[in-house]
C-alpha cells in the first residue's frame, strides 16, 4: 500500500515538470514553430526561480521571476527565429546552450559556487492540504499534500485544452501551423501568432523550471533539467500535441520516474534506474511508430 | 565564397560586438578581455599547441553532425557516441598489451567501433520500426550518460581513486607528444581530409549529398536511400566516436566522470554555423576551441569567469547564422529589384 501511494506520488511529482514544458511546447506545435529549447527554458526558468526565492525569501517572486527568466528566452527565440528567419532549430539549439552557460555562468557569478547551489534560505513552492480529502484513504492520501505547482499544472492543463481548441486564438494559432499564408490574408499576421505561442511556451516552462528547483527539490544544479525538455518534446511529438493526450504522456514518464526510484530499492544500480524513463521514451516511440505504420497501411 | 567569407566576417564581429556590450554592463573592460582571450589561445607556441589539441574534441562530432546533417540525416547523438567511443577505447586500453605502434590504432579503431555501435541501435531502429532517429539519439545519449556512469562506478572503476574513474590505461596506448603537439592532432587532421575527400570525392559521398537536397530526386537516380541512411549513421557515429577515444588516448589515459564535458554539443553547433561545410566546420571548430582555451588565461589575468566563453559561444552561433540568412535574403531582394527596375525600363 505504502509502495503504491510512494509510486504515485513519484509519478506525479516527475510528470510536473514534463507536463508544463511539454504543454508550453503545444502552443509552438500548433503554431508551427519546431520549437526545441524547452530545456533550455526549463533550465533558466530553474535558476531564476532559486535567485528569486534565496533574495526575497519569497516563493512566490522565485515563481514570477522563473517566468520572466524563460520568457526572455522565448524573446530571443522570436527576435532570431521569427523576426531575423534563423532556422528554429539552430535557434532553439543554440538557446538550449545559452541557457546552460548563462546558468552556470551566474552561479558561479553571483552565489560564487561551481556545480550545486542549495541554501536554506530558498523557499521551495508550498504544497497544499486538503482538509477534509485528507482523511479519504489512499485518495486523499494523493491528492491532499501535493505542491502548489501540481495543481497549476492540472489547470494548464484543461486550460491549454480550452484555449486551443474552443477559442479564437486557438484557432488562429492552429491556422498559424495549418497554412500561414491563408491566416496572413485574412486579416491576421502568422507572426504575431507564431510569437505569442514562444510565449506561453515561456510561461509555462517556466513554471516548470520553477518546480524543478523550488518543487521537486530545493537547490540548482548545473544543468538540472537533464534532458526533461527533450522528453517533453518526444511526449508532444507522439500524441500530435493533444493537451489531454500529454498529460496521459507525461505521466506515464512520471510513472517511470517513480519506478526508477522504486528499483533502486532491489539493490539496481542507481545509474540503471535513472535511464528508465528514456527507455520509456524509446518503447513509446515504437508504439507510436507502429500505429503510424498501420495507419498508413490500411 | 568571398560572400560566405564576408557573411561569417560580419557575424563574428557582430557577436563579439554584443559580447563586449555584455562585459561593458558586468563591468568588465571588453578589449582587455578579449586581448587576453587571444593572446592565451593563439598568439605564442604553447597557447597555439594546446587550442589545436583542445579543437580534436570539436572539430570531430562536428564533422559527424556536418555529413549527417548535409546527408538528411538527423544524427544528434554525438554525445553519446563520443563517451561510448571513449569508454571502449578505455576498456580495450585496460585489457590489451601491444606495442604501441599497433596498441594505439587498435584503440582507435575500438572507439570508432564504440560510436558506430551507439549510432548504430538508433539506425536499426529506424529500420526496422521506423523510430525517427532524431528522438531515439537523444535518448541514447542520456542512456549512454548514465551507463558509462555505471561502469566506471562499478565493473571498471580504480580501486585506488576516490571518485568514479577507471584506472590508467596501458602506456602504449599513450599517445605521443612532440613538444606540446599532441599527436591526436594528426587524428584529426587525417579525419578532415579523409572526411572531406568521402564526402565531396566519392560516390558515396555524392549519393549522401544528393539524398540530403532530395530524396526523390535521390531514389530515381537509382540510389539505395535505406542503404545510405545506415552507412551515415555508422560513419558519423563512428567520428563522433573517435573523438571520446582521442580524449583518453590523449588527455588524462583514463576515463573520468564528466569526460564527455560539453564537447559533442558544442561541435553540433559549430556544424550548424559552418552551414554543414567541412572545411569550415573544421575552421569554426578551431575558432571555437580558441575560445574556450583562451578563456582560462583570460580567468587568470582579468577576473572574467571563464564560463562567459559559453555565453559568448552561443551569442556567436546565434548572430552568425541569423546574419548569414539575413544578408543573403538581403542581397535576393536586392538583386530582385534590380532584375525589376531592368524589367520596366
Amino acid at each position: 500500500m505504502k509502495i503504491l501511494i510512494g509510486l504515485i506520488n513519484g509519478m506525479i511529482s516527475g510528470a510536473t515538470p514534463i507536463l508544463l514544458a511539454a504543454l508550453g511546447g503545444a502552443y509552438t506545435y500548433y503554431a508551427g514553430v519546431f520549437n526545441i529549447a524547452m530545456e533550455g527554458m526549463l533550465l533558466t526558468g530553474a535558476f531564476f526561480a532559486v535567485l528569486g526565492s534565496y533574495y526575497t525569501g519569497s516563493w512566490l517572486i522565485g515563481v514570477l521571476l522563473a517566468v520572466a527568466g524563460a520568457l526572455l528566452l522565448s524573446l530571443i527565440f522570436i527576435l532570431f527565429a521569427v523576426v531575423l528567419k534563423t532556422d528554429e532549430f539552430v535557434t532553439g539549439i543554440a538557446l538550449n546552450l545559452f541557457a546552460v552557460g548563462a546558468t552556470t555562468y551566474m552561479l558561479r557569478k553571483i552565489f560564487s559556487v561551481k556545480g550545486v547551489f542549495s541554501n536554506p534560505a530558498i523557499q521551495p513552492i508550498p504544497s497544499i492540504r486538503l482538509p477534509l480529502i485528507e482523511n479519504i484513504p489512499l485518495v486523499g492520501e494523493i491528492l491532499s499534500g501535493q505542491n502548489l505547482m501540481v495543481w497549476v499544472a492540472v489547470v494548464a492543463t484543461l486550460l491549454t485544452y480550452y484555449l486551443i481548441f474552443q477559442t479564437r486564438f486557438g484557432l488562429r494559432l492552429r491556422a498559424a501551423g495549418y497554412n500561414p499564408a491563408r491566416l496572413d490574408s485574412s486579416g491576421v499576421p502568422s507572426n504575431r501568432m507564431r510569437a505569442l505561442s514562444l510565449l506561453s511556451c515561456g510561461v509555462l516552462c517556466g513554471l516548470g523550471g520553477a518546480f524543478l528547483s523550488l518543487g521537486y527539490v530545493n537547490l540548482f544544479a548545473e544543468n538540472m533539467s537533464a534532458g526533461r525538455g527533450w522528453i517533453s518534446l518526444a511526449a508532444i511529438i507522439l500524441v500530435n500535441g493533444n493537451p489531454l493526450g500529454i498529460a496521459l504522456i507525461s505521466l506515464l514518464f512520471g510513472f517511470s520516474d517513480g519506478l526508477g526510484l522504486l528499483l533502486q530499492g532491489y539493490r539496481v544500480p542507481a545509474q540503471f534506474t535513472a535511464m528508465v524513463p528514456y527507455v520509456a521514451t524509446l518503447i513509446a516511440l515504437y508504439f507510436y511508430a507502429a500505429r503510424k505504420r498501420r495507419l498508413k497501411s490500411a | 565564397m568571398r560572400q560566405k567569407l564576408f557573411n561569417a566576417l560580419i557575424g563574428i564581429l557582430i557577436a563579439l560586438l554584443l559580447g563586449a556590450i555584455l562585459l561593458l554592463l558586468q563591468g568588465y573592460d571588453p578589449l582587455a578581455t578579449y586581448e587576453s582571450l587571444f593572446r592565451y589561445s593563439l598568439f605564442g607556441y604553447y597557447p597555439f599547441a594546446t587550442t589545436l589539441r583542445n579543437a580534436v574534441p570539436l572539430v570531430l562530432p562536428g564533422l559527424s553532425a556536418a555529413i549527417a546533417f548535409a546527408s538528411g540525416v538527423v544524427n544528434l547523438g554525438q554525445p553519446g557516441q563520443l563517451v561510448m567511443g571513449a569508454l571502449f577505447a578505455t576498456v580495450g586500453g585496460l585489457y590489451l598489451d601491444l606495442p604501441p605502434g599497433l596498441m594505439i590504432p587498435v584503440l582507435a579503431l575500438l572507439a570508432m567501433l564504440g560510436g558506430m555501435l551507439w549510432a548504430g541501435i538508433a539506425a536499426l531502429l529506424r529500420r526496422l520500426f521506423d523510430m525517427s532517429e532524431f528522438i531515439v539519439t537523444l535518448m541514447l545519449n542520456m542512456i549512454a550518460d548514465y551507463f558509462t556512469a555505471w561502469a566506471i562506478t562499478a565493473p571498471f572503476k580504480d580501486p585506488a581513486a576516490f571518485s568514479p574513474m577507471t584506472p590508467q590505461i596501458n602506456p602504449n596506448g599513450w599517445l605521443p607528444k612532440w613538444g606540446e603537439f599532441n599527436t591526436m592532432i594528426l587524428f584529426m587532421l587525417a579525419a578532415v581530409i579523409l572526411a572531406w575527400f568521402i564526402f565531396n570525392r566519392w560516390k558515396a559521398g555524392y549519393e549522401w549529398r544528393i539524398t540530403g537536397q532530395n530524396v526523390l530526386f535521390a531514389r530515381l537516380g537509382g540510389c539505395n536511400i535505406n542503404r545510405n541512411f545506415v552507412a551515415v549513421m555508422l560513419v558519423t557515429g563512428a567520428l563522433a566516436g573517435l573523438a571520446g577515444g582521442l580524449v583518453v588516448m590523449g588527455g588524462p589515459h583514463r576515463f573520468i566522470r564528466g569526460l564527455g564535458a560539453n564537447y559533442a554539443w558544442d561541435g553540433v553547433m559549430i556544424a550548424i554555423v559552418a552551414n554543414n561545410g567541412l572545411i569550415a566546420t573544421f575552421l569554426y571548430g578551431l575558432f571555437f576551441s580558441a575560445i574556450q582555451t583562451g578563456a582560462l588565461g583570460m580567468e587568470l589575468i582579468t577576473n572574467v569567469p571563464n564560463e562567459i566563453s559559453q555565453v559568448l559561444q552561443a551569442l556567436l552561433v546565434l548572430v552568425i547564422v541569423a546574419s548569414r540568412e539575413y544578408l543573403n535574403t538581403a542581397v535576393e531582394q536586392l538583386a530582385a529589384r534590380r532584375r525589376a527596375r531592368e524589367a520596366r525600363t
